[in-house]
């Protein structure tokens, strides 16, 4: 093991926001107009980061079992949450499925990480359980997000394409097939993208994170290649259950898709 | 046998179709007429059950169409329009698809017979390896005539099918429907051809 990089000081840190000065004083001279908005991001990042570094020193603190568990719960329903509001869809109607799915979906990769590939003695510590979690939750947002909105966009947008299936004889789920296979690709076209390029074109967090934290570049890349077998499975899996569980709420009872789902 | 028993039906504000009745037998022939706005095209949607009447009945063999026998209703019929969208990939991919669901499992699949109605249609150079995404309307539109046909119901709801094709083909494609003498047609057209021969006529007005 090498050693951790040096601890940031307060005041040194501080001096990091200095760097923000350039954005600023660039934003000034060609009136981006967003100095007010990188403000405000740049604040909530420094804040929200803050607070998860309370909870999650507490976390480790308490480290139980039963804690760390509720609150990889917990960082569900907010993706849950957050995959709803992008993605253009009632909330009502799909906030429960589309959780499920994630909390089978991501729950599963997480589970098989942690127990078969990383194999440690305790399973459900802050350290993995958390920490992976939030990894792997974060990482999986986006693809599930593109899935779902290009599925239920692609079936309004081609709503006679649909329609056109159901009177070939199809069922709702076999009318529904093409955009269901459609909407995966788009989901992890960018994903498979990411991952061809990965090393060449830029060091993954994790692993940078790593090797700061100093663990040797060894270990650091073989948690990377883990993580991201384990993001890839979690975005099929997530992706293709909340479609399948979704997929009968969608439509009424001859079939046919129901406008109120969009806003 | 085909029957519209006092439909009314609106769609937001709009009144579409009001207290329409019809009634079309087995092997019977019924083109419908009328302005564009009349509802034409929503009394094919309705007999596929694939819009809901206010009031009124479909029914389908002696048996009013519900949300339980709507889906063994559709296996009767086969549905072509005038603007299809039928996804992309190659054209005998999605052909063996429809094949591929578990209600037309008992169809045979025949090639021979695809390659023989590509022939007939005029799909010129155009085969059934080609991409659904590269045909052009017409194109699109023949490749739904011949599914429709290759899958042998004996409703066939026709709406403005031949709008985009050329007079050759236009009176290719009349002259083949009318011929099958079984077959039970409703055809919604603005087209001369259909006029010409001797058929049923239903005029819309608004």
């Amino acid at each position: 093991m090498t050693e951790a990089a040096p601890d940031i000081t307060l005041i040194r840190l501080l001096l990091g926001f200095a760097l923000l000065i350039i954005p600023a004083g660039l934003s000034w001279w060609v009136r981006l107009g967003i100095i007010r908005k990188m403000f405000v991001s740049t604040g909530r990042m420094t804040a929200q980061l803050f607070l998860v570094s309370i909870l999650l020193i507490y976390l480790f603190d308490i480290d139980n079992p039963y804690i760390n568990t509720a609150w990889v719960i917990i960082m569900i329903i907010f993706a849950a949450g957050a995959s709803m509001m992008s993605s253009g869809l009632r909330f009502r109607h799909f906030f429960i499925p589309i959780f499920a799915s994630y909390f089978l979906g991501a729950g599963f990769s997480l589970l098989y990480f942690i127990g078969i590939v990383v194999n440690p003695e305790r399973l459900f510590t802050a350290q993995l359980l958390v920490v992976l979690g939030g990894m792997l939750l974060g990482n999986s947002l986006n693809s599930v997000i593109i899935g779902i909105s290009h599925f239920y966009q692609a079936l309004k947008k081609e709503k006679k394409r649909y329609h056109y299936l159901l009177s070939l004889g199809a069922s709702i789920r076999e009318a529904q097939m093409p955009f269901f296979r459609e909407a995966v690709i788009a989901a992890m076209r960018p994903f498979l993208a990411n991952m061809a390029t990965m090393g060449v074109v830029f060091l993954p967090g994790m692993m940078t994170g790593q090797i700061l934290g100093g663990a040797s570049p060894d270990t650091a890349i073989k948690y990377q290649i883990a993580i991201m077998l384990a993001i890839f499975t979690s975005v099929t899996l997530s992706i293709s259950l909340s479609l399948f569980f979704t997929a009968r709420k969608g439509f009424d009872e001859y079939g046919v898709l129901k406008e109120e789902l969009f806003k | 046998m085909i029957e519209l028993q006092n439909i009314d039906l609106s769609v937001g504000q709009r009144q579409i179709l009001k207290d329409v009745s019809l009634q079309i037998a087995k092997g019977g022939r019924l083109l419908i007429r009328g302005d564009s706005g009349t509802g034409k095209s929503t009394i094919l949607r309705l007999i596929l059950g694939l819009v809901q009447p206010d009031n009124g009945r479909v029914i389908i063999d002696e048996e009013v169409q519900n949300k339980h026998n709507i889906w063994s209703q559709r296996l009767k019929m086969a549905y072509v329009s005038q603007d299809m969208q039928l996804g992309r990939g190659k054209t005998e991919s999605f052909i063996k698809e429809v094949f591929s669901y578990r209600n037309n499992r008992h169809l045979v699949y025949d090639r021979k017979e695809l390659a023989k109605y590509f022939d007939l249609f005029g799909m010129n150079g155009v085969g059934p390896e080609h991409r659904l995404e590269d045909l052009s309307g017409g194109e699109l539109q023949r490749v739904a005539i011949i599914t429709a046909l290759l899958l042998k119901r004996p409703i066939y709801l026709l709406d403005e099918i031949t709008s985009a094709l050329d007079a050759n083909l236009k009176a290719k494609i009349t002259g083949h429907f009318l011929s099958m003498k079984n077959a039970t047609l409703v055809i919604v057209s603005h087209d001369q051809h259909w006029y010409e021969h001797d058929i049923q006529t239903l005029t819309l007005d608004s």
